[in-house]
């Protein structure tokens, strides 16, 4: 595991020397920051508009970062080739993707570690509370971005880095109507476009399983059971397409 | 041959580059083998299949058939990959790293003890001559300074065998000394050599054996000596003055210039030559056997490959 370990801090470091990581978290905290002004605009309960909108900006800012630092990380290893200097050691294939994956998978974290800090002091500042929930919704975030990071990882060795954004883009969009395509499904009448929606159904993951901002804004009770399923739920992604995208990339020629 | 460093069988690759296009077949059956110690040259020029080959050897590519073994494993072997330091062609470099730190990172991915680590990339860095860079990005590296680097990543296991994909390529003199030097070290403290290339005067200086490959096959292997017979294949004359433009000698080449001109003809006109020069008055000022090179050898074999 240590050459794991190696790929994984390389990655991580790789990230927190980028620029453009700062940019992202920049946007985000900025976001964040800015609920205060959404929460004076609006009607309703300050406090939750601020919570509502912070917790947006945190999963959007957190999937543009697993998104594009994923693709920059481990298509530019590989287009760099800076990947034959790791695969020429005593390193396995499975060990430099599981490596990227939990490198990016730190960057993620670090960025919703700081995001959710920001929040909850938001709204400390604001509302005088401290809300621990904020902290549950960072981690139900973080195993949202889990799944994520998987499938840009996969969608990383499989196609050229543009289109692999566009892909796991378009995980994320279809992930949070997994529920309105399951519905679609009957109301429509041709078997075939039934089966084929059901595919994509049953082949991307339902991201919305990770969405507790509702539960959490309006401080509404979680089910235990929910949050095991999604634990479950997320784990069994992240495995699966991580052996996907290790059977892709262990029989690569790398040029 | 004994103590086998590397074995090379029947290798052979064809690249599919996309649907439409036609496959290229790179290496061709490519078989030879590497002593333990020797500094073994890889020549060949470009597209021969030289980095293919390399590539193979430490599983960055996989072949589509034939065998590959690394002091006596199979190359595919973790135990095999830790005897082997390489050095790919133009160093692919973080460029967010320090030189230090990516030696660290190095030693990391051989599994090389933390303890000593530290030590081992000081001493390294000495070796290749840049402990006072060392703690600079390598995005503000030059280029001898990023080959000096990841020299010294291929040596901080002490591996048994190095390989270097084109190691100066792209290097001043001086640079270029500083690698064969450290090349000459390692083979003289028992550590087998690896090298392609395409510059031949690398070869005639550092090596004991020579491979040459054009084509994605081996055409000839053996020590320079071997290769380059001692015959002689024409004589060059220096002359003093303009060449006869009625010159009956048949001649293979030659440069005229202000000062001392050369003409250059084969073994069977050298007497014809030197006659018909001391007819004329021509004062001829040298006259020199030229013998086979690595170079006409390499020519030869490109030229008879038909690439």
């Amino acid at each position: 595991m240590r050459a794991v370990r190696a790929i994984a801090t390389n990655t991580f470091r790789e990230a927190v020397r980028d620029r453009i990581l700062y940019l992202f978290i920049g946007f985000a905290v900025v976001m964040v920051v800015s609920s205060k002004l959404f929460g004076m605009l609006t009607v309703g309960d300050e406090t939750k508009i601020i919570k509502d909108i912070g917790l947006a900006a945190m999963q959007f800012f957190s999937m543009l970062i697993a998104v594009m630092m994923s693709m920059i990380l481990i298509s530019r290893e590989v287009d760099s080739r800076t990947v034959f200097n790791i695969l020429a050691k005593p390193v396995r294939r499975w060990q430099f993707i599981l490596g990227k994956y939990l490198g990016l998978v730190s960057i993620v974290a670090a960025n919703l570690v700081l995001i959710t800090v920001v929040l909850m002091l938001t709204v400390l500042v604001v509302a005088g509370e401290l809300d621990l929930m904020l902290l549950f919704a960072g981690t139900m975030t973080m195993l949202e971005m889990m799944v994520l990071a998987a499938f840009a990882t996969l969608f990383a060795v499989l196609t050229r880095p543009i289109l692999g954004s566009l892909m796991t883009l378009a995980v994320f969009v279809v992930g949070h109507m997994s529920a309105d395509l399951w519905l679609l499904t009957r109301q429509l009448p041709g078997a075939v476009t039934k089966a084929v929606i059901s595919v994509v159904y049953y082949l991307l993951p339902n991201l919305e399983r990770f969405n507790f901002r509702t539960e959490v804004v309006h401080d509404l009770s979680i089910p235990g059971a929910a949050v095991g399923w999604a634990v479950l739920y997320a784990a069994a992604f992240v495995v699966v397409v991580l052996f996907l995208a290790n059977l892709r990339f262990r029989g690569k020629d790398l040029k | 041959m004994a103590d086998i460093q590397l074995s090379v069988n029947d290798l052979q690759k064809t690249f599919h580059p996309g649907l439409f296009e036609a496959s290229i077949e790179v290496l061709k059956g490519l078989s030879f083998e590497v002593a333990r110690g020797e500094i073994f040259g890889f020549l060949g020029p470009n597209g021969a299949g030289k980095t293919t080959t390399i590539k193979a050897i430490t599983e960055i590519i996989y072949p589509d058939a034939g065998e590959i073994t690394v002091c006596g494993l199979p190359h595919t072997s973790l135990e095999a990959k830790k005897r082997i330091g390489f050095m790919s062609e133009s160093p692919y470099i973080y460029r967010h790293l320090t030189g230090r730190e990516y030696l660290w990172f190095g030693g990391e991915l051989l599994g090389l003890d933390r303890a000593g680590l530290a030590d081992r990339i000081s001493r390294v860095l000495d070796q290749v001559g840049m402990s006072g860079r060392a703690n600079r990005t390598m995005g503000t590296y030059s280029k001898g300074m990023l080959q000096r680097v990841a020299l010294g990543q291929a040596l901080l296991g002490e591996p048994e065998l190095l390989i270097l994909d084109e190691p100066m390529s792209g290097l001043d003199p001086v640079g270029r000394r500083d690698v064969r030097d450290i090349i000459l070290n390692q083979a003289a403290a028992g550590v087998t050599v690896f090298f392609s290339t395409h510059i031949i005067p690398d070869v005639e200086m550092i090596c004991d054996r020579v491979a040459i490959i054009v084509d994605g096959r081996v055409r000839a292997i053996g020590t320079v000596s071997e290769l380059i017979s001692d015959e002689t294949t024409g004589y060059e004359a220096t002359f003093v003055g303009a060449l006869p433009a009625d010159l009956r000698t048949p001649l293979e080449a030659y440069h005229v210039a202000s000062g001392a001109s050369w003409v250059r003809v084969t073994t069977e006109n050298r007497d014809n030559l030197i006659h018909e020069f001391g007819d004329r008055g021509i004062q001829v000022v040298s006259l020199d056997p030229v013998r086979t090179t690595l170079e006409d050898l390499l020519m030869r074999h490109y030229e008879e490959s038909g690439s």
